[in-house]
């Protein structure tokens, strides 16, 4: 009864009471960034005494600001090709690999995911410093690459898991070489699954502060980068611009994960 | 025929994991030991680093910080996942479909728009003690950041999700019919609540809870931004030692402390939690 | 008349345009064993819930010695069920999961004791206190949730298809167990099932449901000899079914013309209709005997064998009527008609005009 949504009696306004004020919790940050956004105190007073675009026109004003979006999307672009190639291969070798130490290794691909950030973070800060790729653009794509790997992998894992090898076996025995049978076959097969892996990877980079932080220069600046200093010195409405931005891109890239899923159930 | 595929699938083995194994070996594994070989190499041989770690009374301070604060988040996040979570399976879907679009939308945010937004709502202008004083509920605003109150009100914002979604899936599993089983059997809700519904979900909420307990530990933005120097969590301090400081030693110790408990909680989610294994 | 013990009282369930039980009346003695049978959506486990307390109906009324029950949430009803699926709480033993009942009634430690015991006892499971329900078998499984529903001495036991899980050879000796249980405690059960022959076994009384109703109700013997409606007649037991024509209705008995010309008089007719209405005749097979010679004027017709299949103690004749029904016969081994007819043979089938029934085509 007490999984039965119907018969929970007085409970069940307990319930939704609880779930509308955990979702109001979890919405008030982002609206009321938004709202900011617009507001035209500079001191961040709600409700904002009028509104304007002022923060808008600052934020594109600012090239650095507009350099620091290029240089994620970039890094993002890159990072996102390099992690689901690097994943699906790994993938491959996972799920239909036949050697001995697959559970460990899977369990050693997921680790950068377990370790705190900051550990990767300095780690990588020292070994950059030593090879003289600290701040430059292979610096930021390797960094990124170590933490969206996992995601890739646990997301592409998950789709060829689902896809049944005989399928491929079909294809070869039609006279299509291994090579071509996962190329025309399994590929399109798990194409849902690489998609997810490929958004979670860009996600990933584009959203990345602590491995940036370290390493960032000035001459290279990611966006998070960008808002983090910024944000340390004070908290300025063209943070909240830039916020909303970001903001309407995860909603973006929200749809078209949920687009992507929908086309999977049909 | 069939074990001629076979032989020929054997061609995806190893060596297509190789860029990824050579990828995090380089960089990964190795920066991540140079890193812990410098707490004892630098600036002397020795344990120095350590003895220091753990026996100044102000780094005893951060570890207490950090795992109170994890601790405290923890409770929290588990108290308010699991009635949420509860909800979310069983709730009509339309419903349920709203609250979850707001639950992704919320963890896809920014992590630095949504601490942005918690650093603004929670100053002593800001709209949470301005709406606290208008209510009559306090006469001069509360200190909420650069304290442990705003890290801990900013980590339960960013770890609901994490509870609430794996949570929800062991809810979702529990078979309706024995909550039913257990309602003829003559318990009031209260009784099946704590009988049946939370040990059949315990799995799954002590396994969410260590992780969040373990994300918490290592968290460096949301304490850093809303804690303030005073209030240093252990990421703080290991990434000051190694760029203000420069005390490469140091910082590699306060990693190696941080890598080790992680590393071991972790340990024991695989070993406890693993999803299948669990009842 | 004093009130039955249990009475289900024109009880209906509609979800949206949806009937999913429609005036479902019934009254039940206590201690008696009454089976609901009837295929999947027929409104039978929708009944069942609705006495549990897990749904509630849209109409009607249910009363247990006569006071109502339905304002009663399920865990005040005193009512013990025995589910489909396993339902045993994972996370407790053998012993806790019969006691769970006990406990959340605040019963004594040491009644509790012999209570879990004596129910353990009843259900053969002497000794399995400590084990885990993952560690049982499904059968083992399904027994210690009978314990657990009569532990705590409910007047009614509701029993949703609790041996569906089991393999046949398991359920036919845990269908024995439950009669044995039904007759030591003398508990009223309510069992629901889309096995006719289980419901046959095991039951006192069957409500035949179909389509959210109630088409029969009456012992196994009664239904099989006297079914009401062409439905009962098709889901107890083999029949065989004859289309033709009303031909002269006098109150419940009727006549039937056949396609070829036949007649059959005087049959019992079941549902109302009038000369020239579309009726068909139902036959038992075994009541059936195939003669190479026309029998008693109104109780034969002659047929065209089609297939013989041999099946050890008697070989099945399928055969066609000259208008195109088919049916079929079972000629006992060493009949002397078996061995000796071909595909194509011209023969008659013959009947016992008791065994006859007519139905309106509705």
């Amino acid at each position: 009864m007490l999984l039965d949504f119907n018969k929970l009696g007085a409970w069940k306004w307990a319930l939704s009471g609880i779930c509308a004020l955990m979702a109001l919790f979890l919405l008030l940050p982002i609206l009321f960034i938004v709202a900011l956004s617009f507001g035209s105190s500079r001191w961040l007073i709600f409700p904002p005494p009028g509104w304007t675009l002022k923060w808008y026109e600052e934020l594109f004003a600012d090239p650095r600001w507009l350099g620091a979006a290029l240089t994620s999307a970039k890094i993002g672009v890159i990072v996102m090709v390099l992690s689901v190639a690097l994943g699906l291969l790994a993938s491959l070798a996972l799920v239909r690999g036949k050697f001995r130490g697959r559970a460990v290794l899977r369990a050693f691909f997921l680790t950068p995911m377990v370790l705190p950030v900051v550990i990767v973070a300095v780690a990588l800060y020292a070994a950059f410093l030593r090879l003289g790729i600290n701040g430059t653009l292979p610096g930021f794509v390797i960094a990124h690459l170590i933490v969206a790997l996992p995601f890739a992998i646990i997301t592409i894992t998950g789709a060829l898991e689902t896809f049944d090898p005989a399928i491929e076996d079909a294809a070869i025995l039609c006279g299509a070489s291994p090579w071509e049978a996962r190329l025309r076959v399994t590929l399109p097969g798990i194409r849902h699954g690489l998609f997810s892996a490929a958004i979670f990877s860009f996600l990933i980079s584009w959203d990345e502060v602590v491995l940036a932080i370290f390493m960032a220069s000035p001459s290279l600046q990611t966006l998070p980068v960008k808002v983090w200093t910024t944000l340390r010195q004070d908290l300025t409405p063209v943070i909240a611009a830039a916020s909303t931005l970001l903001v309407a891109l995860t909603v973006i890239l929200m749809i078209a994960a949920a687009l992507i899923r929908k086309g999977k159930s049909e | 025929m069939l074990s001629a595929i076979a032989a020929r699938r054997r061609g995806s083995g190893l060596g297509f994991a190789m860029p990824a194994i050579l990828l995090l070996l380089a960089f990964f594994v190795v920066p991540v030991a140079a890193l812990l070989t410098r707490s004892v190499t630098e600036p002397e041989p020795g344990l120095q680093n350590y003895v220091t770690l753990l026996g100044n009374s102000t780094y005893a301070r951060i570890f207490f910080n950090t795992f109170f604060v994890s601790a405290v988040v923890t409770l929290i996040t588990v108290l308010i996942a699991f009635p949420v979570a509860w909800a979310l399976a069983i709730m009509p879907r339309r419903w349920a479909g709203v609250i979850f679009a707001i639950i992704l939308l919320s963890m896809w945010t920014n992590l630095l728009a949504r601490t942005y937004a918690w650093m603004v709502l929670l100053q002593q202008t800001g709209l949470i003690n301005r709406s606290l004083m208008a209510l009559g509920l306090i006469d001069a605003p509360l200190q909420l950041t650069n304290n442990l109150v705003g890290v801990t009100i900013g980590m339960v914002y960013i770890m609901l999700p994490f509870m609430i979604l794996p949570l929800m899936g062991v809810i979702k599993k529990i078979d309706p019919a024995i909550l039913q089983a257990a309602a003829l059997c003559g318990a009031t809700k209260a009784q099946a609540l704590w009988r049946v519904l939370v040990p059949l979900a315990a799995p799954g909420i002590a396994s969410g809870a260590l992780m969040v307990f373990v994300m918490s530990l290592g968290y460096y933005v949301t304490p850093s931004l809303l804690g303030g120097t005073a209030n240093m969590m252990l990421a703080e301090l290991i990434a000051q030692q190694v760029q203000s400081l420069l005390n490469w030693g140091m910082g590699g110790a306060a990693a190696f402390v941080l890598l080790v408990v992680t590393l071991g909680l972790y340990a024991v989610q695989l070993r406890f939690f693993e999803p299948g294994e669990g009842r | 008349m004093t009130a039955p013990f249990l009475h289900i009282n024109g009880i209906r369930k509609t979800y949206g345009n949806v009937v999913a039980t429609d005036h479902v009346e019934l009254a039940i003695a206590e201690g008696e064993f009454m089976t609901f049978l009837g295929p999947s959506g027929s409104g039978k486990s929708t009944t069942l819930y609705i006495l549990a307390g897990f749904q509630d109906p849209t109409a009607g009324d249910i009363r247990l010695r006569g006071q109502s029950i339905l304002q009663t949430p399920s865990h005040k009803r005193n009512i013990g069920m025995v589910f489909q699926r396993y339902t045993l709480f994972p996370h407790l033993s053998v012993g806790e999961n019969v006691a769970f009942p006990l406990r959340v009634r605040r019963m004594g430690q040491d009644e509790v004791a012999a209570k879990v015991k004596r129910a353990l006892s009843l259900v053969r499971l002497d000794g399995f206190e400590d084990r885990m329900p993952a560690k049982m078998s499904g059968g083992q499984q399904q027994r210690v949730a009978l314990a657990r529903a009569l532990v705590y001495d409910p007047p009614v036991l509701l029993m949703d298809e609790p041996l569906s899980a089991l393999d046949k050879k398991l359920r036919e000796e845990i269908q024995f167990e439950i009669r044995r249980i039904h007759q030591e405690t003398g508990v009223t059960i309510l069992y629901v099932t889309h096995d006719q022959e289980e419901a046959l076994r095991l039951s006192d009384r069957i409500a035949i449901f179909n389509q959210g109703k109630i088409e029969q109700v009456g012992t196994g013997p009664e239904l099989y000899a006297n079914p009401a409606t062409h439905f009962v007649a098709d889901f107890i037991g083999d029949s065989t079914f004859l289309a033709g024509q009303l031909a002269g209705v006098s109150g419940n008995r009727a006549g039937l013309r056949f396609a070829d010309g036949t007649l059959v008089a005087d049959v019992p007719l079941h549902g109302s209709g009038h000369a020239g209405q579309a009726a068909e005749l139902m036959l038992r097979p075994e009541r059936i005997e195939l003669a190479p010679e026309p029998g008693a004027a109104g109780a034969s017709l002659p047929v065209t064998v089609e297939d013989m299949t041999f099946l050890g103690n008697n070989t099945t004749v399928a055969a066609r009527t000259s208008w195109g029904d088919a049916l079929s016969v079972r000629l006992n081994f060493g009949h002397p008609l078996s061995g000796r007819i071909a595909r194509g043979d011209s023969l008659y089938i013959r009947w016992s005009p008791e065994a006859a029934h007519a139905f309106v085509r509705g």
